[in-house]
């Protein structure tokens, strides 16, 4: 029998004793008799490669080769094969009963939105900013340009404590202490609970603000716009559309409202935006030189911008939660179901 | 506030669409909110901001339309017939106060109260003003045309006649047109004549000098009044007018003399009067000083971040009334026109106002649209410190990953509710709000508990069978101490179905998730015996770190539940975090080995002396151990209870014999029953 005739005989032996093979053992011995390190049949054949002659041996070697990956592959069929028919079946499992779920928690809707809104900053180099609730006069209002007896106040209907400090309206108090505190650049979100005397269905007497806050030279109008578009299509989605229109705020100037493309209807118009298609969500402007100076920082080097969100309306249109009461019932049916 | 189109359009040729109308005044920070179109007229709903007085009228608002649509504004020009008579011979004025800058009287004779003609019905209906008489209207439609207060007296009924303006003085007291009787505090600004007080000044009239049908002679006042004396007379006596809110964001004092001669112009024309002979002025331009300003167009340019066509900077300036004068290569000198002193007002004692105030002015004419968006360049992070925040977000998943669920309540609570729990040191008297909402919110929290177990109660109400609730928040101890930020948890009940095979939340389960809270953030939990105030007796403990109280748990009395309930409260302080995480000790490569010793012990023996035993021991290679299991019952004598220990044994280097492992077992068998074994 010519070496060729022999590797050919030797292909169709494999076959038939593979075909012999039940269990684990017998395939054992099937790998050792035919791929074993010694005596093993291919290693045989490969080692007899310098007896063929040298006009054969290209024909040879592809011919050996060839046996050697239909040994393996045959091998590791025939293994895969008995392990699975290995696993003796003890009863009927019904893999339709309920998995047992670990008892998962969950993270406040608005801490979700305040997450998400750090996250967004922290790209952008901003660090967070912290500050009590509890604030005085003077950091609620006369530093951000608020004067004593203002209508201005109005707008920010204040609880007051019997001795004469005041729970923080918004979050700007932080603003100015960091910027009395530290010298530019600036760049902080402040963010936490705010308070407001008012209790209906569209306003809760606490709820969440953060403010964000930048100061160096050459701060521009163009910065903040640039700063919103980047924050507000991260935060809703890059289809959204921002607007930023005059307004009044005593503590910036210029001071603008800023619209995003309402979520609901994407601008089509429906009963949430007043069937104008945008959504009142943040305030916002250029930081007003009275306030720089007030905190020790000469207008005429450093500009800046702020602007200010609330966090619950975001949390609420994200969540589809109609009102805002229902984000502090902290009912475990509503807190569960949040998972991003 | 609301405007009515068709009269805007006295002022100003409007454009065909008042969408488009809407849409450029919103961009020039007049939002427009609402269109009602009605009758052939469109009401405009339009959020005036609090700087702006002199747009909360028709006029004013016809300014900004003219400017940002080109086109010239016709503003009513009054044009009087007077008669021989003086003014001066009639009425005697006199300013007893620097809080009225301005006063300014005209005296209309012989005219006939009656109904007004349908023109001015309708245009004060537009905007939902009631018509009541011809003299009232015209008052009321001078002041929505105008933005001018305009009180009309009934000259017959002054005593003197005389007006003088001046503070109420004790014990005086007046009935306004609303017909209340209001006691008027001292200091109260107010009109009087030669005897009494006939008006609270920029805030209402007297009844008894009101304009009746029998009113033949009027006394007309168009007067500017201090804005924070209006403010504080309003807030002692609880009103708000029409008046009261102009004079409370400040008017313009030029309009005092042209809107004095506009109502006498109507009132000559519709109600048949004379009007006599000049009008009465007390100007005091020093109250009021100059307002100018610089804008360097290079300046503007920059911090907007746009390049704006310089004279269209100037035609809006010139336009908008700032009267915009050329200074050096590229500077504006603007002077603040008369109607918007008050937008300027905090520079009033130097008199020269900021270029960013008057920056806006051309950004907002030009529209923010037009501004490019840009980001600054980033440069290094900010140099401040996340770390409270990063520490926060680290306590909410960790207590969510332990199947809690984050709750926020209210900062403030029920005053009788707060002192239920013990709160965290230092604990003074709560901190109380002057003005609460209502009883529930009346003391500042200085435990988050009692709101966290009312958000429990929520819950159980609704038939939940499980509450596992958190919150995050600052505590406010009293005092001028500073606030507290702590962590609590609230838990009970368990899944009620036994596939899920659930045990019900126990003690151990809380004080396990704040082990691992703890651990966590490096540290280490170690609890002491304790009864804190509004737990179950001998169910309570406090919570230490580094050998200091930070906390405390325990169950709680809760009648409303089927289960028990447990809560804990700690000081977010004592979760400490290291700036590097500490490293990780490299496992064993080579086998361990475990073996249990069950120890019979009396039941007051705590568990924490045993791990001290088994500490003191020393014996080597005893890589862990801990509680495998706890019984009493069946063949353990009273009093006594088994306690079974695990023991794992490892060296590092190489494998243990169970021999070595025998000899330890024998050593901690021999110490922990010569120390705690039963003696029976």
């Amino acid at each position: 029998m010519s070496p060729l005739t022999e590797l050919a005989e030797l292909s169709r032996q494999f076959e038939a004793e593979a075909a012999e093979v039940a269990d684990p053992a017998a395939w054992e011995e099937l790998r050792i008799r035919w791929l074993g390190r010694k005596q093993g049949i291919v290693r045989a054949r490969l080692a007899a490669f310098k007896e063929v002659p040298p006009e054969e041996r290209r024909d040879y070697g592809q011919a050996v080769n060839r046996l050697k990956e239909q040994v393996e592959s045959g091998l590791a069929d025939l293994e895969s094969r008995l392990t699975t028919a290995a696993v003796p079946v003890v009863e009927a499992v019904d893999v339709t009963l309920p998995g047992r779920r670990p008892m998962i928690g969950s993270i406040h809707p608005v801490s979700r939105v305040a997450a998400d809104v750090v996250e967004i900053f922290d790209g952008l180099g901003y660090s967070v900013a912290e500050g009590p609730e509890i604030e005085t006069d003077y950091y609620n209002f006369e530093a951000l340009n608020f004067p004593p007896d203002h209508p201005a106040r109005d707008t920010q209907d204040t609880f007051f404590l019997r001795d004469e400090r005041l729970l923080r309206t918004h979050t700007s108090p932080v603003q100015i202490r960091t910027m009395k505190e530290r010298r530019p650049p600036i760049r902080i979100l402040c963010l936490g609970k705010t308070f407001r005397h008012d209790n209906d269905l569209r306003h809760s007497p606490m709820f969440h603000q953060v403010e964000g806050l930048a100061v160096a030279e050459g701060i521009t109008f163009g910065h903040l716009k640039g700063t919103l578009y980047a924050f507000l299509k991260r935060l809703f989605g890059p289809e959204t559309e921002v607007r930023l229109r005059p307004s009044f705020f005593p503590f910036t100037e210029p001071s603008a409202e800023v619209d995003v493309t309402c979520t609901f209807c994407h601008g089509d118009g429906c009963q949430t935006c007043s069937q104008t298609g945008w959504m009142e969500i943040l305030g916002a402007g250029m930081v007003d030189p009275r306030v720089l100076e007030g905190c020790g920082i000469d207008p005429d080097r450093y500009s800046g911008f702020a602007f200010g969100m609330g966090l619950d309306r975001v949390a609420m249109n994200r969540y589809g939660i109609p009102n805002i009461r229902v984000l502090f019932d902290n009912d475990e049916r509503l807190l569960r179901q949040v998972k991003r | 506030m609301e405007f009515s189109r068709n009269w805007l359009a006295r002022y100003v040729e409007l454009p065909d669409e008042v969408d488009e109308l809407a849409a450029k005044l919103t961009a020039a920070g007049l939002a427009v909110e609402g269109l009602e179109r009605r009758d052939g007229d469109v009401l405009m709903e339009v959020d005036v901001t609090t700087n702006r007085p002199d747009c909360m009228n028709h006029l004013g608002l016809a300014r900004e339309v003219a400017v940002l649509f080109d086109r010239p504004l016709r503003p009513p020009a009054a044009e009087l017939e007077e008669s021989d008579e003086a003014t001066a011979d009639i009425v005697e004025i006199e300013l007893s106060t620097p809080d009225c800058p301005e006063y300014v009287a005209r005296v209309v004779r012989g005219i006939r109260v009656g109904p007004s003609p349908e023109w001015l019905r309708q245009q004060l209906e537009a905007i939902g003003q009631r018509s009541i008489n011809n003299v009232v209207d015209i008052t009321n439609f001078v002041l929505w045309e105008t933005g001018q207060p305009i009180h009309a007296f009934d000259l017959d009924t002054l005593a003197g006649p005389k007006i003088e303006v001046r503070h109420a003085r004790a014990g005086e007291s007046l009935t306004t047109l609303d017909g209340e009787r209001r006691e008027l505090s001292t200091g109260v600004l107010v009109i009087a004549d030669a005897e009494r007080v006939v008006a609270l000044a920029g805030i209402m009239g007297g009844s008894e000098t009101e304009v009746s049908e029998a009113t033949r002679d009027v006394l007309i006042e168009s007067a500017h009044f201090d804005r924070t004396a209006v403010r504080l007379g309003a807030r002692q006596l609880g009103m708000h007018t029409d008046a009261s809110h102009r004079f409370e964001r400040g008017g313009d004092p030029a309009a005092c003399r042209t809107a004095a001669d506009r109502v006498a112009e109507l009132l000559a024309e519709l109600a048949g009067g004379t009007v006599t002979g000049g009008a009465l002025e007390n100007p005091h331009p020093e109250y009021f000083g100059t307002f100018e300003g610089t804008v360097d167009l290079e300046r503007l340019n920059a911090f907007a971040g746009v390049d704006y066509p310089r004279q269209r900077v100037e035609y809006y300036y010139r336009g908008l009334g700032f009267d915009p004068q050329p200074t050096g290569e590229t500077g504006l000198r603007l002077t603040v026109p008369s109607w918007r002193y008050y937008d300027f007002w905090q520079r009033r004692e130097s008199g020269e106002v900021w270029e960013a105030d008057l920056f806006e002015e051309a950004m907002r004419m030009f529209g923010y649209d037009m501004i490019p968006a840009a980001l600054p360049a980033i440069g290094p992070p900010d140099a401040g410190s996340s770390f409270a925040h990063r520490k926060r977000e680290r306590i909410r998943e960790a207590l969510a990953s332990c199947g809690y669920s984050e709750a926020i309540n209210f900062a403030f609570g029920r005053r009788d509710a707060d002192g239920l729990f013990p709160g965290l040191d230092p604990v003074g008297e709560p901190v109380e709000i002057a003005n609460p909402l209502s009883e529930h919110y009346e003391v500042m929290r200085r435990s988050l508990l009692p709101n966290l177990l009312e958000s429990a109660r929520f819950n159980l109400r609704r038939g939940a069978s499980t509450v596992r609730l958190f919150e995050i928040g600052n505590l406010f101890p009293g005092g001028e101490a500073d606030e507290i930020e702590a962590v609590a948890v609230i838990a009970g009940g368990s899944s009620p179905t036994a596939w899920d095979r659930q045990e019900p939340v126990d003690l151990f389960e809380v004080k396990g998730v704040l082990e691992s809270l703890f651990e966590r953030f490096d540290g280490r939990l170690e609890v002491r015996p304790a009864e804190p105030s509004g737990f179950v007796v001998g169910s309570g403990c406090e919570l230490l770190a580094e050998g200091a109280v930070v906390g405390y748990l325990g169950q709680i009395e809760e009648p409303e539940s089927p289960f028990a309930v447990f809560a804990a409260e700690l000081n977010a302080a004592a979760l400490a975090e290291a700036e590097h995480p500490e490293p990780v000790r490299a496992p064993s490569r080579f086998p361990a080995i475990s073996a249990d010793i069950t120890l019979t012990h009396a039941v007051d023996v705590p568990w924490s002396d045993l791990q001290k035993a088994i500490g003191e021991a020393g014996v080597e290679h005893l890589a862990s151990f801990g509680l495998r299991a706890r019984y009493a019952g069946e063949g353990v004598p009273a009093g006594a209870v088994n306690t079974t220990i695990y023991f794992l044994y490892n060296a590092a280097d190489r494998s243990l014999t169970q021999e070595e492992v025998n000899e330890s077992q024998a050593l901690l068998t021999r110490e922990l029953e010569r120390r705690y074994g039963w003696q029976g």
